[in-house]
């Protein structure tokens, strides 16, 4: 009878002791963020989608080879002229990177013509438009380097009836309002 | 199929006061995709079979046609909760075939990141086996607020949060960012501080205690005839620690003392783990005041690394047991042959014989006490 009222204050005191911390934090501030409302800023170094600007491109194709679940494609003809290459395409396939920077890393022009950004809310309904081609000939949407990707990601909001706001690829994220 | 021929070799027969019990694959407390096939005498599993390979994913092939450097990455994705030391112990196997010199800067930040990442695992363990045995708030804490800090200074230092490509072949891919050293030392106070509420929450609170103390014991004899290594052998009472007996890296310049219990039940392998942290907290004081400057990167060839024809294995101590790597090189670009010795995989098989007499609701406790990670048991 002793060892079972023992065993009672026991587990009463246990649960007290556990409850003593809840308590305690009930004063401390808290630690949770309302997502999408406010969203934590990112470091610099955070590796996000990958933007390219073909502007600044040589088809050297170095990501290309470096790139271990191959998502990155291009295509190059030579100019006579400048003897350089001249990109005709560039494929990345969203569905296969594994975002591990090895393209940025290897990419020898100044600045990177290949890069991740910040941005981490990237979802498609279509398998197809996890493939993002860039060409020279056809002008980059305006706003930031993830111009296309995000025109493509604006438009299927839009379809949908959800009007989206990008966090932007290089500004600190404030709280944004959906 | 329940009763499939593999099952009936592996458990003999089932008699007609028995009946089998498919646990998984897709069951909470397995922590991923693993059937557990349990032949049950009422309340009484009297055997048991593991049905593994729902999460294989035939990474040692892959290396094979992935270049030295790729491969890192997809060490990354085998134990996903301490991707930190999986690059390490990859990295030191084509390191050993290199024989390449490694800095001081990075063999210190080598130890701060792999320690912080056994740290943040064994949280997700309290965190995750609490849940298992009925208590949710620990999960909050370890896993909410303590491991998210641990990935914020990973992604401070090296833009990710779980798959980090961090340590490569010949040192490590990124210095540490201004401030981050004090960041990283206000961190391991605060998780000082942190093991005291887990132990109110968790670890001497008498339900807690009612369900894991003596059960699912593991026995000495039997954790070394099953090859079991890491926490859950320490529990047992055998202190194996491969930083202690075979110091990789620059394990043999710090102080520290092997967590041991001796009786190698689901509560003994928790306080390991919890004082694992402790340990931790210890050497990452030192490693932090220790970090001396220099370069972080070996010489090695950035493009075309091809290592001499040869083989390899090296071992370091993971989160989970003695994580090895096995390659054979034929001195091209990619290795002819990659082995990943895989802790969890070779945790798992002693389950069968310890699941032996207990009942259906230690099954979990004892499960869960192992900590397994499915992406190392398939790889």
């Amino acid at each position: 009878m002793g060892a079972y009222f023992k065993k009672v204050y026991d587990v009463a005191r246990g649960l007290v002791t556990g409850l003593g911390v809840t308590l305690r934090h009930l004063f401390l501030p808290s630690i949770t963020v309302q997502y999408p409302h406010e969203k934590l800023s990112l470091s610099d170094r955070f590796r996000g989608a990958l933007a390219f600007h073909p502007e600044i491109c040589i088809s050297c194709e170095m990501c290309v080879r470096a790139c271990p679940s191959a998502c990155i494609s291009l295509e190059s003809k030579r100019n006579e002229e400048t003897k350089k290459k001249d990109l005709s395409w560039y494929k990345i396939d969203f569905g296969k990177c594994n975002y591990c920077r090895l393209c940025e890393e290897v990419c020898p022009t100044k600045p990177k013509s290949v890069h991740h950004t910040k941005e981490y809310e990237l979802s498609f309904t279509n398998r197809n438009d996890f493939v993002m081609d860039w060409r020279p000939d056809v002008a980059q949407p305006a706003g930031s380097d993830f111009g296309q990707i995000w025109a493509r990601f604006m438009a299927q909001g839009q379809k949908a009836g959800i009007n989206i706001k990008s966090n932007g690829s290089s500004t600190p994220s404030d709280p944004v309002a959906f | 199929m329940l009763s499939g021929p593999s099952f009936e070799t592996k458990m003999e027969r089932v008699s007609e006061t028995e009946m089998l019990l498919n646990m998984g694959p897709q069951h909470p407390s397995t922590h991923g995709v693993l059937r557990v096939v349990l032949k049950l005498d009422g309340e009484v599993v009297t055997g048991a079979a593991m049905d593994l390979g729902y999460l294989h994913r035939g990474v040692e092939k892959l290396a094979e046609n992935r270049t030295y450097g790729q491969f890192t990455i997809l060490t990354d994705r085998d134990d996903y909760l301490c991707a930190m030391l999986n690059n390490w112990s990859y990295a030191l196997a084509v390191e050993k075939l290199l024989k390449v010199e490694i800095p001081q800067r990075a063999e210190y930040l080598r130890v701060i990141v792999g320690e912080l990442n056994r740290i943040a695992s064994h949280l997700l363990f309290i965190g995750t086996f609490g849940i298992d045995i009925g208590a949710f708030t620990p999960f909050l804490y370890a896993f909410g607020r303590e491991r998210e800090m641990i990935l914020d200074l990973f992604e401070q230092l090296c833009g990710a949060r779980i798959t980090y490509n961090y340590v490569r072949i010949g040192g490590v891919s990124n210095d540490v960012p201004d401030g981050w050293v004090e960041k990283a030392r206000k961190f391991v106070a605060h998780m000082r501080n942190c093991l005291k509420e887990y132990d109110d929450l968790l670890s001497y609170n008498p339900i807690f205690m009612d369900r894991t103390k003596g059960i699912g014991v593991l026995k000495k004899e039997m954790a070394i005839s099953y090859g079991v290594t890491g926490p859950n052998l320490r529990a047992s009472g055998v202190p194996m620690d491969l930083r202690k007996d075979a110091p990789y890296g620059i394990y043999s310049k710090f102080q520290f003392t092997a967590a041991v219990r001796q009786n190698g039940d689901c509560w003994d392998r928790y306080m390991v783990r919890r004082d694992e942290i402790a340990e931790s907290c210890s050497i990452l004081d030192q490693a932090l005041e220790g970090l001396v400057a220099g370069e972080i990167m070996g010489k090695v060839p950035k493009a075309n690394l091809r290592p001499p024809a040869g083989e390899s294995y090296a071992q370091l101590e993971g989160a989970r047991g003695v994580l090895g790597v096995y390659i054979v090189s034929d001195g091209g670009l990619s290795p002819y042959r990659l082995h990943l010795r895989a802790p969890s995989f070779i945790n798992l098989a002693m389950l069968q014989d310890m699941l032996k007499g207990w009942k259906v609701a230690d099954v979990v406790a004892i499960l869960g006490s192992i900590d397994i990670v499915l992406g190392e048991v398939d790889r």
